[in-house]
């Protein structure tokens, strides 16, 4: 039933109210008068910072619990026999896209937006 | 990192109202699913009570080809500006889903009008 069910997950809410998220230089309280394009515009930013901050450090956010994780693709090797699709690199592959995304979402939103120094757009790919 | 517009006056709520605004918590996709609403919805409603006593929650859902306003965002009314100003205290930065909350009080001829 509904309630067994409701008893049985988590809730969605993590921490505390003494355990807040710190995002340098972006604050977590906005004024009301912004315009939709303004709040677009800084919560793409905050994503940004977000997915810039794991992708540095390589607290990629994955599951400890390999119950949570999605399942595993088939393996691809390399020449050196060496996995090339680890769970590490698909991850990371996936944060860069959403980060790509959000870049180009946000500049069009404000041209004058500087991506983050370590922000490579993608090379596109040429097809025959 | 370069702000994206005139950033002076982030950080600042002014004026509260009774009605929050909660912002980055919820992707369009994640409300398609009837079940996953509920729980979104019950998780919110039983966050939002133990600050004050909550009127109403508005969660936009997203419509098939239509573009629906403040699809993303979550709106809570508060039965007075006391309870919201305690609410936006203790949820702005918390985690949802593991996204950080963002939060901003709301006009609430906009909320009754529905003008997300």
């Amino acid at each position: 039933s509904r309630e067994k069910r409701r008893k049985k997950r988590r809730s969605r809410w993590m921490g505390t109210e003494n355990e807040k998220a710190v995002i340098p230089g972006m604050p977590t309280i906005l004024p009301a008068d912004l315009t939709p394009d303004q709040t677009e515009a800084y919560i793409a930013q905050l994503q940004i910072e977000e997915l810039t901050r794991k992708l540095r450090t390589g607290d990629l956010g994955i599951p400890t619990n390999p119950e949570e994780r999605s399942p595993s693709p088939e393996p691809i090797y390399g020449t050196d026999g060496k996995r090339l699709n680890t769970r590490e690199y698909r991850t990371r592959k996936k944060l860069e896209e959403e980060r790509h995304k959000l870049i180009q979402k946000l500049m069009k939103i404000n041209p004058d937006y500087k991506p983050p120094a370590d922000y490579r757009a993608p090379m596109v790919k040429i097809v025959d | 990192p370069g702000m994206p517009m005139n950033m002076v006056s982030m950080g600042t709520s002014g004026p509260a109202t009774e009605v929050l605004c909660l912002m980055n918590m919820v992707t369009p996709d994640e409300l398609k699913d009837e079940e996953e609403y509920d729980d979104i919805l019950e998780d919110i409603k039983e966050e939002c009570g133990k600050y004050g006593i909550v009127r109403s929650i508005e969660i936009p859902r997203p419509i098939e080809g239509v573009d629906v306003p403040g699809c993303g965002k979550v709106f809570v009314e508060f039965n007075s500006q006391a309870d919201c100003q305690k609410a936006q205290q203790a949820l702005a930065g918390r985690r949802f889903s593991n996204r950080v909350v963002v939060t901003s009080y709301f006009d609430p001829d906009k909320y009754h009008r529905r003008e997300f």
